[in-house]
């Protein structure tokens, strides 16, 4: 099966679960003109097939661009150009999110005009290239991240005792407008392609992480621009609503916007990837053609599932919280803890995420404990957001400053891979549906409840689903770390070679190194020593006989960390380079090395030289 | 006493290698590497929308002779390998290197019988093996596997100290003993190998195959070989 059909399977797997609880919903308790019933099928179909789309987009385009884009950030050879360069990308994907402009807009008619929408996204998208740039220096340094979000959010919790809880709300919103579908991915790429070129042992770890240190720059850009502009509260409220009437109207009535929006959202990095390559990576044309493939494909999946989103799931979301929070408090309540177990499993970026855990740890993160996580994580801060809406004594920053406090802590004793994750869920898991779908379940039910603040409430649930997955994910890696039980060693047993062919024109023998994951370097030096030349590494996981690593209470297995070494060394000197891997006691020890020999017929170059960087082993 | 003379690789889709290797060690071999790759698609209409990767699997379990017979035996009737598109099997000869063993090396053994099959392993720069698997295409190969890998890295002084690991394209190829010599040839002079630096070829031989389609008549269908 083509990997399309595969991105289709799982996109459906995550939205049917959504589909069937509002169809139960529908037909059950909350009365929903069919209008809107249809329109809802309508959109769940459109949202499946552009999420599909999107996601391969994303594949095809978004990851080469990120990839070349982070080679050219890491490989400048001034401080000035990293830095001015990161801050230039990280602003110029926020200037263009269509959320952002919305926000802007909702905040200038707030502050009764005093502050144009246009500036307020100048000053987000200012902070979050700020952070970009900081983040991509904390990488490049070798700085921990833990560090650095510590200090960050300290920043942040001073800022929020001087800040109105409006402003706190609104804060936490722009940061999830921000990272939006689009930027999310981009970002994540350039995250894995920079911590690629940087190489050494923290590969993983660096891979994940600047999509966290980048929301933070919104929520620091909108706390100063109320404390410095002394602007404190802001009435209003977010209209009258109405229902958009008809089936297919809506829908083909907000496509060319959205269109229009998704192009200009795409614009900005396509236009610096065309031109940095042109004049810089020349990329050959298979490449090239498959990035414009792949930019095609990110715009077509982006407007079909934002116009999904857009017109199928905004009113669907809306009227069941109005008439769930008529009827009771508690069913609203509960309904909040069902739609954060399943709606956070449909965000675009969680897929994306998702995908690149699996691809940097090849597999050794089990993909669904970190769904797992992530849905409880998301399911309780709706459900608390609920409470929030129903009893007006419960403020948000009970929950929020708490929330990141405790996870800031973990933080320090937490599997160091998973603060990355975590960070970066947090920003994820606050996208298009959430912003759509959630927010307009929450405002609807606030909408009905007298003491609820729409506003405030609503963007509150923002803020609460972008906290909640750092919370749970870096309290899943504490336990990760501390909780592993490892099995004890089972002796060695002895082996005996029997087996070699002959054959005429042997000259070469494929030594294979199989180590733990960070040992592969320690590999390539010590066959160096012995004369090997070069040496190609694959990552993967594996089990053996020594070891087995079980999660408690799930049972879930943990395969270690793998490292291949594949190295061509002339039949001469494979036996003392395989002798010497072994007698390295460190990496017989630690790195639980194995080898395997076998002879190999190898096509080498005639006439190369010891200079050659390839894997080759030129003598014959 | 179990020798270890031989690799034993699965090639399966993504997320079935631990159903594999759970059954593999039922069998009784004692573990395994798993790794990821991509396969390819044969088909004009999805090339031409670039949908031409397959997210494959890549078990590889050091066992002895008989184990490996029986490992390929029994996934191949437990994974359906002789069915298209289901994953393939394949074993390499190795020999696991001991220290003890270095002294009594034997050259050759009864089983030495003519291989009929060869692995055709090719590394080159990453972006390149697409062309690769074209170039065995061209030669009369059936499909490839595409495994990224690393070169070992060469640190680099820029702004920061950096490492910069060359990124890598490895192709698994499997062919019959016929075609091997063509196909590698081709890869050879198409990929233009003989320039230093654009990556090598060498060829490992196979004892054994399960689930490789070797007359493939339609068009359209997914080959991993």
């Amino acid at each position: 099966m083509s990997l399309v059909f595969e991105k289709t399977k799982e996109v459906t797997r995550t939205l049917l679960p959504v589909v069937t609880l509002v169809m139960i919903l529908c037909f059950t308790i909350v009365d929903v003109e069919t209008d809107v019933i249809i329109r809802f099928i309508v959109g769940s179909v459109m949202f499946l097939i552009g999420l599909s789309i999107f996601l391969w987009g994303v594949d095809l385009a978004m990851n080469p661009i990120g990839e070349n884009m982070s080679h050219e950030i890491a490989t400048s050879r001034s401080l000035y150009k990293i830095s001015l360069l990161s801050f230039f990308l990280g602003f110029l994907v926020t200037v263009a999110e269509p959320d952002l402009l919305v926000l802007g807009s909702q905040v200038e008619a707030a502050s009764g005009g005093t502050m144009s929408a246009t500036l307020i996204v100048y000053i987000i998208s200012i902070g979050v290239g700020v952070m970009v740039s900081l983040g991509v220096l904390r990488l490049l340094r070798d700085k921990p991240l833990n560090v650095f979000m510590a200090m960050t959010y300290g920043i942040i919790f001073v800022l929020t005792l001087l800040v109105s809880e409006e402003y706190l709300a609104i804060s936490f919103d722009a940061s999830g407008a921000t990272t939006g579908a689009l930027t999310t991915p981009f970002v994540l790429a350039i995250s894995l392609g920079l911590s690629k070129v940087k190489g050494g042992k923290k590969t993983e770890e660096n891979s994940f992480g600047l999509v966290g240190i980048m929301s933070a720059g919104p929520i620091l850009a909108v706390m100063l621009m109320s404390i410095l502009s002394r602007q404190k509260n802001i009435q209003g409220d977010a209209g009258e609503y109405v229902v958009a009437e008809g089936v297919l109207e809506p829908i083909i009535n907000a496509i060319p916007t959205i269109f229009f929006e998704s192009v200009i959202a795409l614009l900005p990095i396509a236009l610096l990837f065309f031109i940095y390559n042109f004049r810089k990576f020349k990329l050959p044309k298979d490449e090239l053609s498959g990035i414009i493939k792949g930019l095609a494909f990110t715009l077509l999946g982006l407007t079909l599932f934002l116009t999904a989103v857009n017109s199928g799931f905004l009113d669907m979301g809306r009227i069941i919280g109005m008439k769930l929070a008529k009827m009771s408090h508690w069913i609203l309540i509960g309904v909040g803890f069902l739609i954060g177990l399943i709606v956070v499993l449909v965000e675009p970026a969680v897929h994306v995420l998702g995908e690149q855990i699996e691809e940097v740890t090849s597999g050794h993160i089990p993909l669904n404990l970190i769904r797992m996580t992530l849905s409880i994580g998301v399911a309780i801060a709706i459900a608390l957001s609920m409470v929030r809406i129903v009893v007006p004594e419960v403020k948000l920053w009970y929950f929020i400053i708490p929330g990141f406090a405790i996870a800031i802590l973990l933080s320090f004793i937490s599997d160091p891979i998973f603060v990355g994750i975590a960070y970066d869920a947090g920003g994820v898991a606050s996208g298009p549906m959430t912003a759509t779908f959630v927010l307009a379940f929450a405002q609807g039910a606030a909408s009905v409840i007298d003491t609820a603040d729409v506003l405030v409430d609503g963007f509150g649930v923002i803020a609460m689903v972008a906290m909640a997955p750092v919370f749970s994910i870096t309290l899943l890696g504490t336990v990760f770390k501390h909780k592993k039980v490892e099995y004890p060693v089972i002796e060695k047993k002895e082996v005996k070679t029997s087996h070699l062919i002959e054959e005429g024109n042997i000259q070469h023998d494929c030594i294979m190194a199989v180590v733990n994951r960070g040992f592969a370097e320690k590999v390539v030096e010590v066959a160096r020593q012995s004369g090997a030349t070069g040496a190609t590494i694959i990552r993967g996981r594996g089990t053996d006989e020594h070891q087995k690593v079980l999660l408690p209470i799930i049972n879930i297995e943990l395969q270690p960390e793998k490292e291949i070494v594949l190295l061509i060394t002339g039949t001469h000197i494979s036996t003392p380079v395989a002798d010497s891997l072994l007698c390295d006691s460190q990496l017989d020890q630690d790195g639980e090395i194995s080898v395997f020999i076998s002879p190999t017929e190898a096509m080498v170059k005639p006439l190369t030289t010891e200079k050659n960087m390839d894997d080759i082993e030129s003598e014959t | 006493m179990i020798g270890i003379d031989t690799l034993f690789f699965a090639v399966v889709s993504r997320g079935e290698a631990n159903a594999v290797l759970r059954k593999a060690q039922e069998c009784g071999a004692t573990g395994g590497t798993i790794f990821l790759g991509e396969g390819t698609v044969q088909s004009k209409l999805l090339e031409l929308l670039g949908l031409t990767e397959i997210h494959k699997e890549i078990l590889m379990i050091s066992s002895s002779y008989e184990l490996c017979d029986q490992l390929h035996e029994i996934l191949s009737e437990e994974f359906m390998f002789y069915k298209r598109n289901k994953g393939m099997a394949f074993s390499i000869p190795f020999k696991r290197w001991q220290m003890q063993a270095a002294g009594q090396e034997q050259k050759s053994s009864p089983k030495d019988v003519g291989f009929s099959y060869f692995c055709i392993m090719t590394i080159v720069d990453k972006g390149r093996g697409k062309a690769c698997i074209k170039a065995a295409r061209a030669a009369g190969a059936k499909g490839g596997t595409l495994i990224h890998g690393r070169g070992a890295g060469i640190p680099t002084d820029f702004y920061f100290p950096l490492i910069i690991e060359p990124q890598k394209d490895i192709v698994m190829i499997i062919s019959t003993k016929d075609k091997a010599p063509l196909i590698r040839e081709r890869i050879f002079s198409d990929l233009e190998l003989e320039k230093v630096g654009n990556g090598i070829i060498f060829t490992l031989p196979v004892s054994r195959v399960s689930g490789l389609f070797e007359n493939m008549s339609e068009e359209g269908k997914e080959v991993v070989s």
